[in-house]
């Protein structure tokens, strides 16, 4: 028998097979149960929107803070320091506002693949920024690394409730990959201000005090959302 | 995989129903009026997808009251989220992205269970599946019983369920690649399965 017919046989004996019948008495049940407890409900804002208000989050933390402090790491950083630096982050900021987008909505897309893009992303990043700085003598390494940690995680806190509220009305179906997403966001921002305002150029301190800021919060994001978010699967 | 297989797949959609279903369409004005608080609407939509979800859980569990909890569990999902679908979205996927959701929950729950739970000595006897029938026309779920979980979950989709491979590539988070690559293995999976059932059909005539 050819591999067509022996289809066209699988297929007669799929579509003629008995199905299972569902008992009318549970959906009835059910419908009872949903049209009890029903009100109107304002669907999502459009996914322009949503993206647009994420992506802002990051522009507008990384602005008000130029604004409120002295952008000194900003001047002390060569043309090709700010490309290779900024451009990559701007980029990862944009994918993982697009990817918390997509989470909040079952079935919109192929979500997972666009917070992956955004890690690798980042690790290029992180190649990029040991190709454009050096490592410096920095005397006090550990005061300078948790003054940097410190002001990164106060930048990226507002940050990350900000998003966290904007994100409440979704319903992701991997909650620790939706908050990882979001604390990658929040903590991306965090580096991004680190970048703009912190004048110390040695490579140790930048891979250590500015990039935990990321690595911190998308792991909270992760721990936090994880806790939280499958409330939304279980029963009432 | 070859290009005519590929093509047999996507012409091989399936009326889920002997009644007609109703369309897309009509199905997706229904979830919006649901979405703001239309009873009538709330009950149609109820009535439409339920027999779909049901069979969707009964071939991936072929335990009818499962399916029965797991069709209950969904709505009640489907019910808190409901504000998360967008007028003019595709609605299947959505709703078979939470289904699938309710079953995964399920499976660790039980597996969670079954590890705290004591062995007895004789095993009850499994249901008849597709590789042990020789002449009785056999039932999906039966048919299916034996292939890998993800290819269950394909071929029920795009066999009971009528979606597309589009549809369910965006109910799976996967894409439509990874979707006809395990309608492929699962129908070469059937094919060595029902290998005693053409015997004995042949044998028979």
């Amino acid at each position: 028998m050819n591999p067509q017919n022996s289809r066209q046989e699988i297929d007669h004996l799929l579509d003629t097979a008995s199905l299972s019948a569902v008992p009318e008495q549970r959906v009835k049940q059910i419908e009872g149960v949903m049209v009890a407890n029903l009100r109107p409900v304002r669907p999502l804002a459009s996914r322009g929107i949503y993206f647009a208000a994420f992506a802002g989050i990051f522009v507008a933390v990384c602005v008000a803070s130029w604004l409120g402090i002295p952008a000194r790491g900003w001047q002390a950083l060569s043309d090709l320091q700010r490309t290779l630096v900024f451009a990559p982050m701007i980029a990862i900021a944009a994918l993982l506002a697009f990817s918390l987008v997509r989470q909040m909505t079952p079935a919109d897309g192929y979500s997972r693949s666009t917070a992956m893009l955004a890690a690798s992303l980042f690790l290029w990043l992180l190649v990029f920024m040991l190709l454009v700085f050096r490592p410096l003598p920095e005397p006090a390494f550990l005061y300078d690394a948790e003054g940097c940690f410190r002001m990164g995680m106060m930048f990226a806190i507002p940050a990350a409730i900000m998003v966290a509220w904007l994100f409440s009305r979704g319903a992701p179906l991997h909650p620790g990959l939706a908050g990882a997403t979001a604390g990658g966001l929040a903590g991306l921002t965090g580096l991004a201000v680190l970048e703009i305002h912190c004048p110390i150029l040695n490579l140790y301190h930048i891979l250590t005090a500015h990039v935990s800021v990321t690595l911190v919060c998308a792991l909270l994001g992760y721990i936090f959302s994880s806790v939280t978010f499958p409330r939304w699967r279980s029963n009432p | 995989m070859d290009g005519s297989s590929e093509s047999q797949l996507e012409e091989s959609s399936v009326k889920p129903d002997a009644a007609e279903p109703l369309q897309r369409e009509a199905l997706e004005a229904l979830m919006v009026r649901y979405q703001q608080a239309d009873q009538a609407a709330t009950r149609l939509l109820v009535a439409e997808l339920s027999p779909q979800l049901y069979r969707f859980f009964a071939a991936q569990l072929g335990n009818p009251e499962d399916a029965s909890d797991m069709l209950q569990d969904t709505w009640l999902r489907i019910h808190r989220v409901r504000h998360t679908y967008r007028g003019g979205d595709p609605l299947l996927p959505w709703v078979y992205a939470i289904a699938r959701c309710v079953r995964i929950d399920s499976y660790r729950r039980r597996r969670r269970v079954a590890a705290r739970e004591v062995g007895v000595d004789v095993l009850p006897e499994r249901a008849q599946t597709a590789g042990t029938l020789a002449s009785d026309p056999p039932s999906f779920e039966q048919m299916v019983a034996d292939l890998p979980e993800s290819q269950r979950e394909v071929l029920t989709m795009l066999k009971v369920n009528g979606l597309s491979l589009e549809e369910i590539a965006r109910a799976t988070s996967s894409s439509v690649g990874s979707v006809k690559q395990k309608a492929h293995r699962a129908y070469e999976h059937l094919r060595s399965l029902l290998k005693p059932h053409r015997e004995g059909k042949r044998a028979g005539s």
